[in-house]
């Protein structure tokens, strides 16, 4: 087995205008470079609209930058691949497919004979506790269920790194820390000793705290903190109360510019 | 109220955990009673979805039906009864027919002579339309070429093809086919057209991601998220290539039901035209049942075409 990359993840310059209809340009992604060790856990931190999704799709390969270079263990990213397994905000399970069939279709793409698809497909959905809805429809699950599908999909899929974009922000306070739970156990328990490289996407500070080994901060499209959080896991709710916690904690408030009221702010700008 | 609404809300645990329906604790049965299950299931679904209100209204109009059929005389308004024995003795000999110079002096041979016309345009017809609505759905280039050819072939009433039909190619079965055939072909483009289109590009973004090609994509995301729209629209279609085709085999053919409508229209006899029209209507009506047991069968992943599914 090949030692785990210093560099699985590699930005250089990127950068991603759009054209609004107004004809406008408007820069989503400003100059960014970054590089990410292999088996790390980044979350990505911004206000909405900083960029952090943009970032996200174009590692992805579904949207080219407008200018720069992303390498990803070792080869530039030109379109998606099974290398690079994406969770989305919107439910993206098939609903015309059982949930069993959904979380092998990565598997069945790539012609991994149906016992053995089977076999790995059963054994996620069983770490994401769904063994019971295997042959169900995606109709008659929740949200919480379908995101749980989603994950048991991308990590039966076996690719590198993981990307995960703003992937509980529809759910509920309690469903979300369950499956940041799910998420943390599977990437834990990742048998072939290396672990994947996440990617997290999140406005959400203290789940950042929860999940990231590092957290990078972005606002108007430019990244502008790259913050490590050495904290041991598990992290319980009290660690995340621990003073070492709180000093990143405040820096990202900070950031986002929640660490001053709102309504003054506005004033001393009238 | 509160309390209880607060109570399911702490209980999320088993909410999210509980099996979700029927067809997840199937799961756990041996392949063939599961196979069973699931046909029997589907034929109890379909029962159900038959509406005793529907039994009701056709009750009140064979009632109406026959208390106006006193008011009339049977050569305006014949009684249903005598419709009825009308229709079974016709079915395999009306020799009156044959006096009138149709080929065929029997319902049966006539009405298997339409329906075949009605299958082989339906299938050239969905074959043509579905393919190219697809595909238009798609590919923007065929899209902007085909739409307005299609979208003209809609607007015009397609009746008015008949006579150019009927110049081409004769009073063969080639001019109903091609009729019907025009008909079926602009229905069904514009429902799978409308179906892809709809398909949400998230999930073609998630397959990709996982791997899939091109190919993969049209054949697990394309076709399967379009069948419930596109067997929708086929029944439509069907409906309307029941009556086009018996039109088009009124206007000008020597075999079909139309042809029999024309004779007995020409004879003056309501009562073998009420006997003709109750059979046309039954077969229309049997097949479009048949069809929407298939879409319930094939789709059973869409919600909206159960009249029992629900997020459980």
């Amino acid at each position: 087995m090949n030692p785990p990359s210093n560099r699985m993840i590699e930005l250089v310059h990127v950068q991603r205008d759009f054209r609004r209809a107004d004809g406008q340009r408007v820069q989503a992604v400003v100059d960014v470079s970054f590089v990410i060790p292999e088996g790390q856990f980044v979350c990505l931190v911004g206000p909405s609209g900083c960029g952090k999704s943009t970032l996200l799709q174009m590692l992805a390969g579904l949207l080219p930058p407008s200018s720069g270079g992303i390498v990803v263990d070792g080869k530039e990213v030109s379109g998606p691949g099974p290398e690079r397994g994406v969770v989305f905000q919107k439910d993206s399970v098939f609903p015309w497919m059982r949930v069993i069939d959904n979380v092998e279709y990565g598997l069945k793409c790539r012609r991994v004979p149906p016992a053995e698809r089977r076999e790995i497909a059963r054994s996620y959905l069983r770490q994401v506790g769904l063994s019971h809805v295997e042959r169900a429809w995606p109709r008659e699950l929740s949200g919480g269920m379908l995101k749980r599908v989603a994950i048991a999909t991308v990590f039966a899929n076996g690719g590198r790194v993981l990307m995960l974009d703003e992937p509980f922000s529809a759910l509920d306070y309690v469903t979300r820390r369950q499956l940041q739970d799910v998420l943390l156990n599977l990437w834990s328990a990742d048998k072939s000793g290396v672990r994947k490289t996440v990617l997290f996407v999140t406005h959400d500070v203290d789940e950042a705290l929860a999940l990231a080994d590092r957290i990078l901060v972005f606002r108007s499209g430019c990244q502008v903190d790259d913050i490590p959080v050495e904290k041991a896991r598990p992290r319980s709710a009290d660690s995340l109360l621990e003073p070492d916690m709180i000093a990143i904690k405040r820096k990202l408030l900070h950031h986002i510019g929640l660490d001053r009221p709102a309504l003054p702010d506005a004033e001393a700008a009238a | 109220m509160a309390e209880a609404a607060k109570s399911s809300a702490t209980n999320w645990d088993a909410a999210d955990r509980r099996p979700p329906s029927a067809a997840a604790v199937r799961s756990n049965e041996k392949a063939t009673p599961r196979a069973n299950g699931r046909l029997t299931l589907s034929l109890r679904s379909g029962i159900r979805a038959v509406d005793p209100l529907r039994f009701l209204g056709l009750i009140i109009f064979v009632l109406a039906w026959y208390a106006l059929s006193f008011l009339f005389q049977p050569i305006i308004l014949p009684p249903p009864a005598a419709v009825l024995v009308r229709l079974l003795a016709d079915f395999w000999d009306a020799p009156n027919l044959s006096y009138y110079g149709v080929a065929e002096p029997n319902l049966y041979a006539n009405l298997i002579y339409t329906a075949e016309n009605v299958a082989i345009a339906v299938l050239i017809g969905a074959a043509i339309g579905i393919v190219c609505g697809l595909v238009s759905a798609r590919v923007s280039i065929f899209r902007a070429i085909v739409d307005p050819i299609m979208t003209t072939a809609g607007t015009v009433p397609i009746l008015v093809a008949a006579p150019f039909l009927l110049i081409w190619f004769g009073v063969g079965r080639e001019s109903a086919v091609g009729l019907v055939i025009f008909y079926v072909t602009v229905i069904m483009y514009l429902f799978a057209q409308k179906a892809a289109s709809n398909l949400n590009p998230i999930y073609e973004e998630f397959a990709r991601t996982l791997g899939a090609g091109q190919r993969q994509i049209v054949v697990d995301l394309l076709l399967p998220a379009t069948v419930p729209e596109i067997l929708g629209g086929l029944r439509i279609a069907l409906a309307g290539a029941w009556g086009l085709e018996a039109v088009s085999e009124l206007l000008g053919s020597q075999e079909g039901m139309g042809k029999v409508l024309e004779v007995l229209a020409g004879a003056t006899d309501p009562e073998g035209i009420m006997a003709t029209l109750l059979l046309l209507g039954f077969v229309a009506i049997s097949v479009d049942a048949a069809l929407a047991w298939i879409v319930a069968r094939f789709a059973g992943w869409n919600a909206g075409l159960h009249s029992g599914g629900s997020r459980t």
